[in-house]
């Protein structure tokens, strides 16, 4: 590059190729990935005995969308959440119990659910992100514990042994078609608005927030808000996916939802795939379920997936930190179609 | 009027060995600006500890706090050295610790679950089911052994804080930790200290829950979010803080056992987290918290 | 005979920008050093470099004939090396006895000597000796200051480093603090100084330190610092 002034000329002469095509490829490639996802439930007539892969694809797109949400106020905002697993519980309960008494489709509660987990983020976030991150960590924990107790005497949903729910009436080869339907979408909205959002103001106030509180409300930001409504959001498509996911899972249990494996996903899924950014989250949860499957299979569900969980994410914390999108980014090798930021 | 001094009795007698329980936190905290979620399950292990010695060789859970404040001592310094050393300098501390300490406590209550299954578990010496009388009031025997231990060990640890050299290090990390180091204390081997002591403080009241509360792996849940609740709300950083916090909100939790049932005691403290973040959040003898993480 | 040799350091904090660019400096035992400056060049830097709580990226600075680049601060401060930082580091919820004591941390457990230092600092502010059982945060601005600098005495060392020390003072503050200075002078000590004052404190200096961008751009006696005209434009707001 030359040192003199560029000439009017050469200010419009943008090389296009090159800006259109980096855009063009990835988008490409994001809808090429999207249909066959969408045809892939096809394979199930053709070839059978598929329903094995397709809860796998379902729980991974919802765990794509559960981590997706959950970066927006731990990795775009900064502020780590250890409470999430209460959004899906409140989704959960209002689905499950609004199919068993009133025998309404909990697919068309889904959207509710994840209204009152986000109402529930605005009350939660209003009281406890006024304080240090510290405090607001703490409070997440303490909002689990109080869910533990209230739900555990709540009769009404059975308390600690809850209810059982009643199937969703269709043949087996395509009873899991709807709730893969109903995840891919899930999982495709969160991650458009997870996008959005990082490409948005508001996106860039929270990542100065993230940076430095103080200086980002003196920069004019106004902190607070915007830390509330990230939060809520971030409960929102989690309160979505605890409504769909009581109806495949047909059991309303508290322990099924507020265990504390499942905020540990969250976390490690973010922060596997890269903290903060678009795509990361999705990488994370990918791998995650990946591992957990191969685990699962050659050695049995037991105590020690939950230690595995944890040593996993003290090696990533202490030498891996960016995750796999940030470190390919900050080393500049990220491959464009994965360049969502 | 007895009964409601009954209840009071009851309520101060737990609130000695929640101090104990939350005091290696708030020290941890106070020096490093650690919140350390796993400190609650440095407590269930000590009381598996206390449990076994019980159990194979009939060593009393109170004298076991001989062995097991050092051994978890030894084992804050090593979750130190190895763990948290790294991360010392780096700019986001404070999230990457918490991150970690949570690891941490997913780690330890797999293990304990694996090696120890999940049955609920209490060591049972004799003075854990009698009572001792005061005229009309009693006070359970286990419960009076407890908090006079406490109280003990948390005189020590002012005394040690006050008159030591090295515990004057640890007050003065916790003021003002650039200071400190103007004046000469090598912080980073103050900070592996506390972590120590703290986590053996946490070993020491380990021994005495055995007895108090049945347990299993998982019970560092519900005693991490308590003492989480009372550092808050005695301000975190502040020992005194949070030992009068802990016999506030057990004498609170007292009552509402009494009137509502045992199950909801837990619940007054985090409800009392909440209220205090809405009403107060620097806690009762904190400072105005620095928004900084 | 040079007690403190700066050469060619290089430093700045955390992955960002250079902030000392290559500063060289000789101080002379017994002297007083007044390092000036405007905002961001480096002075603060420059001292918290030579009392091991930065380390320089490059260079290196000697102590009493032995190297102590890259040490740690209380390594160096057990040498005989101490600062006084710009926000005076006191510890609030601790007495002014303790803050003293707290100020004999390296010599370790010679309780008697700690004890006659704080004695004899206590005579030597005797604001201080009313106040011993007072919490630091409770003093005023010049009280604190005062407590810093015998603080940063105690160990009786050869060379001390006040940065910024009549910071939010006023006028008549300023003046004790400098008098404290006097002090520290007539006991012997080096004594190097930054100053935004820049002429209260080139009038107490022997040698005056220009330092502009991250480097030493001036140093000579001080009064010629004082006098000379291009300083007196640049840093003296002179017309």
């Amino acid at each position: 590059m030359t040192n003199h002034p560029p000439k009017a000329v050469d200010s419009v002469k943008i090389p296009p190729s090159k800006k259109f095509m980096g855009n063009k490829s990835r988008s490409i490639f994001a809808i090429l990935i999207f249909l066959i996802l969408l045809l892939f439930p096809l394979t199930q007539f053709i070839f059978g005995g598929m329903n094995y892969w397709l809860h796998l694809l379902l729980y991974a797109f919802m765990y794509i969308a559960m981590a997706s949400s959950w970066n927006i106020i731990g990795g775009y905002t900064g502020y780590v959440s250890l409470g999430h697993n209460v959004f899906f519980t409140a989704g959960a309960y209002i689905a499950g119990l609004l199919w068993v008494y009133q025998g309404i489709s909990p697919f068309i509660i889904a959207p509710f659910g994840g209204l009152i987990a986000f109402l529930i983020g605005l009350v939660f976030g209003l009281i406890t992100l006024r304080t240090s991150g510290s405090a607001f960590i703490i409070s997440s924990i303490a909002l689990t514990s109080l869910a533990a107790i209230l739900l555990d005497k709540w009769e009404l949903a059975g308390g600690a042994n809850g209810l059982s729910l009643n199937l969703i009436d269709l043949p087996l080869n395509t009873a899991k078609f709807p709730f893969y339907y109903a995840f891919l979408l899930l999982a495709a909205l969160t991650v458009f608005v997870s996008y959005r959002i990082k490409h948005s103001k508001f996106g860039l106030g929270l990542r100065a927030i993230s940076q430095d509180d103080v200086k980002a409300e003196v920069a004019g930001i106004p902190t607070n808000n915007y830390k509330i409504l990230a939060f809520a959001i971030s409960g929102l498509f989690i309160g979505i996916a605890g409504s769909l996911w009581v109806y495949y899972l047909t059991y309303l249990r508290p322990g099924l939802f507020l265990a504390l494996g499942i905020s540990a996903n969250l976390v490690l899924m973010s922060l596997i795939g890269g903290k903060g950014t678009v795509v990361g989250p999705v990488i994370g949860a990918v791998i995650m379920i990946a591992i957990n499957e191969f685990f699962v299979s050659q050695l049995g569900s037991s105590a020690m997936n939950i230690v595995a969980i944890g040593v996993l994410l003290i090696l990533v914390l202490l030498f891996f930190p960016e995750g796999i999108i940030g470190t390919l980014k900050s080393n500049k090798k990220l491959p464009k179609i994965l360049d969502w930021e | 009027m007895e009964q409601f001094l009954q209840i009071l009795i009851l309520g101060l007698s737990l609130g000695g060995v929640y101090a104990l329980m939350s005091s290696g936190l708030t020290l941890i905290f106070g020096v490093m600006r650690i919140v350390n979620l796993a400190h609650a399950s440095f407590i269930v292990v000590a009381a598996y500890i206390s449990y076994w010695a019980f159990k194979l060789i009939g060593m009393d859970p109170i004298l076991s706090v001989i062995i097991t404040f050092p051994i978890m001592f030894l084992v804050g310094l090593l979750v130190y050295k190895l763990i948290f050393a790294k991360v010392i300098e780096s700019s986001r501390f404070v999230e990457i610790t918490v991150l970690l300490t949570f690891a941490l406590s997913l780690i330890i209550e797999g293990l304990l679950n694996y090696f120890f299954t999940g049955i609920y578990r209490s060591t049972t010496p004799i003075y854990c089911t009698e009572c001792l009388y005061f005229g009309n009031l009693y006070f359970p025997e286990g419960q009076f052994y407890a908090t006079i231990v406490s109280v003990i060990i948390l005189l020590g640890l002012f005394l040690f804080l006050r008159y030591t050299r090295l515990g004057n290090a640890i007050r003065a990390t916790t003021q003002n930790r650039t200071a400190a180091k103007t004046v000469g204390v090598n912080v980073d081997r103050i900070s592996m200290l506390t972590f120590g002591i703290g986590t053996g403080l946490a070993g020491a009241s380990g021994s005495l829950v055995s007895f108090l509360f049945t347990f299993y792996p998982a019970k560092h849940m519900d005693w991490g979010t308590i003492i989480l609740a009372l550092i808050v709300l005695g301000g975190m950083g502040s020992l005194f803080g949070s030992l009068v916090g802990s016999f506030i909100l057990s004498v609170i939790a007292a009552f509402v056992s009494y009137y509502f049932g045992p199950t909801w005691s837990p619940i007054t403290f985090y409800s009392a987290l909440f209220i205090i973040l809405l009403i107060r959040p620097q806690g009762l003898f904190g400072k105005k918290m620095e928004l900084s993480r | 005979m040079v007690i403190l040799e700066a050469d060619n350091i290089v430093a700045g904090y955390g992955k960002g920008p250079d902030i000392l660019k290559g500063i060289s400096l000789k101080v002379e035992a017994g002297k007083t050093y007044c390092i000036i400056g405007p905002n961001g060049a480096g002075k603060s830097t420059f001292l918290k470099v030579i009392s091991g709580l930065l380390t320089p990226r490059e260079g290196k600075i000697t102590f009493k004939g032995e190297d102590i680049t890259g040490l740690r601060a209380d390594q160096i401060l057990r040498k005989g090396l101490s600062l006084v930082p710009s926000d005076r580091s006191l510890f609030p919820d601790m007495t002014v006895k303790e803050n003293l004591r707290m100020g004999g941390y390296v010599l370790g457990k010679q309780k008697d000597l700690i004890n006659q230092r704080i004695i004899e600092m206590t005579e030597m502010f005797p604001i201080l000796k009313e106040r011993t059982s007072q919490l630091a945060k409770t003093l005023s601005g010049g009280q604190q200051q005062q407590l810093a600098i015998a603080r940063a005495m105690i160990v009786n060392g050869d060379l001390i480093m006040l940065d910024e020390p009549t910071l939010g003072l006023d006028p008549k503050t300023r003046h004790q603090i400098f008098k404290s200075i006097e002090i520290l002078k007539g006991n012997g000590m080096t004594v190097i100084i930054v100053e935004q004052n820049a002429r209260l404190g080139l009038e107490a200096a022997d040698r005056g330190v220009v330092l502009d961008l991250g480097r030493f751009s001036f140093e000579a006696d001080a009064e010629k610092v004082l006098s000379d005209q291009r300083i007196q434009k640049l840093y003296l707001g002179a017309k």
